[in-house]
């Protein structure tokens, strides 16, 4: 496997630390007066997003995770996963349901997701962070609740997602939806 | 923050300004020579060799043993101002070529370098109060221990309460190492947060250059640093005279670097000669110009006060 040096460390390479992939957050050279110089490097996981902090040796040899992030655009779902091109390479993977994470809740066709191998195998699939979509079921607009002083009510989304959205849109309108969060944010014309 | 070419005229200015600081103070402008045959022996800074036509050289790490030499022939208080280099200090705050002022000054005592080394830095960081503190009272102080009377079972079990996860062979490097991990990691952010702060009488186990003595229960060194909102900005010393000490602590050093994997470093037999024909009595001290600068544009990143940085170079 191929090594780097905590000399060379820089943020947003991928490391391997006791087995699991973390990608470099930060990575700071120590070393205080005539002492030994370390480097104090924070990591996140890979898979889980916890963020951890190590001190290395300076000059010592981390192993550098087998990671390979590409662009995929969605084609089309099967029963038990969805099919993802390489908006590259053209070559076509299929990613199990199991490894979407949050990315369930988005899927739309010809949609570009940031997907992340690790070991050959699709770890995180990140759909991009701003997306639009169609409303396709929610209550109208006027029998929305404003003696509560509610502004927002329930919908779905054409993905299945459901979200908050305020009480003047529409079924079969546009909106724009920041995937981070799941929330609402403009109405698209 | 202002642009680059303003903080290289402003440095530009400082450099000025600090030569005229030592000027005002009759100290001497030397230029020793930056590639030498032999080198400064310290077991953690390695020294980035140079291959001339007649055999092997090393860029300095500090001019210490050439001024040291000057001293010896009696010319007086004296400083450099020049570039330095340390291999592999790479960092937002180290660039491997780094700017140091250092000089030495014969007759002074202990507290009048490290208060004239902290008029300096206020030549950069304007009118700030200072303070001191010793290596024992600011482990006591921030990390709540006893550095002399703490073992390494001790050390390593207060470290991982800190959540500090250490590197598995630092049980192998011993006492010292760990000291140094919680100096860098947990004390010096406190120091100097609105002074210059200085932090003095080191373990005589870290003297490097410095005269030992014997403090109560504690074999400390005449040896300080000058921090600034936990930035280190300089090292100082009551200047070791004694050439048999010095040789052993050349030799002690060189025995670190081999154990550590590191190559020997030549003994500089011409700086000991010197000491054998006696350096005054005298203090010194080595201030990294370019931290002074990073500090005075409150700039976390060398890269910024210096004209190109390493990888750029």
């Amino acid at each position: 496997m191929a090594q780097i040096s905590t000399t060379d460390l820089r943020a947003g390479m991928k490391v391997e630390v006791e087995n699991q992939p973390y990608t470099v957050v930060s990575n700071e050279f120590v070393k205080p007066g005539k002492g030994q110089s370390f480097n104090r490097v924070r990591i996140k996981h890979l898979m889980n997003g916890r963020v951890i902090e190590r001190t290395f040796k300076s000059g010592e040899k981390l192993d550098e995770a087998d990671v390979e992030e590409t662009l995929m655009r969605m084609l089309y779902r099967e029963a038990d996963g969805i099919i993802f091109m390489d908006d590259k390479s053209f070559e076509q993977h299929k990613i199990p349901m199991e490894n979407l994470g949050d990315a369930v809740n988005w899927l739309k066709d010809d949609l570009v997701f940031d997907v992340v191998f690790y070991k050959g195998n699709p770890v995180t699939v990140e759909p991009p962070t701003f997306i639009e979509l169609k409303i396709t079921e929610t209550a109208p607009g006027d029998r929305g609740n404003t003696a509560s002083g509610r502004v927002l009510k329930p919908a779905v989304v054409e993905t299945g997602a459901k979200i908050q959205v305020p009480i003047f849109i529409e079924e079969g309108e546009t909106v724009k939806v920041d995937t981070r969060t799941g929330e609402y944010v403009s109405r698209v014309n | 923050m202002i642009p680059k070419l303003d903080i290289l005229r402003d440095r530009g200015t400082m450099l000025s300004r600090s030569r005229q600081f030592f000027v005002d103070r009759s100290v001497l402008e030397v230029d020793c020579p930056i590639l030498s045959a032999s080198a400064s022996v310290d077991a953690h800074i390695d020294l980035i060799p140079a291959t001339p036509i007649d055999g092997k050289r090393f860029l300095h790490s500090s001019p210490e043993y050439s001024m040291k030499r000057l001293l010896s022939s009696g010319i007086g208080d004296i400083f450099q101002l020049s570039h330095v280099f340390r291999n592999g200090e790479s960092g937002s705050k180290h660039n491997p070529e780094f700017t140091m002022a250092e000089w030495y000054r014969v007759g002074f005592t202990f507290p009048e370098i490290i208060e004239e080394t902290i008029d300096y830095c206020r030549l950069f960081l304007g009118d700030l109060p200072s303070e001191s503190i010793t290596y024992r009272q600011a482990f006591l102080k921030y990390a709540g221990i006893d550095y002399l009377g703490i073992s390494e079972i001790e050390l390593l079990k207060f470290l991982e309460r800190k959540e500090i996860t250490v590197y598995p062979e630092i049980a192998k490097e011993g006492k010292e190492a760990l000291l140094n991990l919680v100096l860098g990691l947990i004390i010096e952010p406190h120091l100097g947060k609105h002074s210059l702060c200085a932090l003095t009488h080191y373990p005589a186990s870290q003297a490097a250059l410095a005269k030992a003595l014997r403090i109560h229960d504690e074999d400390v060194a005449e040896r300080f640093e000058i921090y600034h909102q936990g930035v280190e900005l300089a090292n100082g010393y009551h200047e070791l005279c004694d050439a048999t000490e010095q040789r052993f602590r050349l030799i002690e050093a060189n025995k670190m670097r081999l154990q550590m994997g590191k190559e020997e470093l030549p003994i500089d037999e011409n700086f000991l000669t010197a000491l054998e024909n006696g350096l005054p009595e005298c203090c010194g001290v080595a201030v990294g110009f370019d931290r002074l600068m990073m500090l005075r544009h409150k700039t976390s990143q060398i890269a910024d006060v210096i004209p190109f940085v390493w990888s750029n170079a």
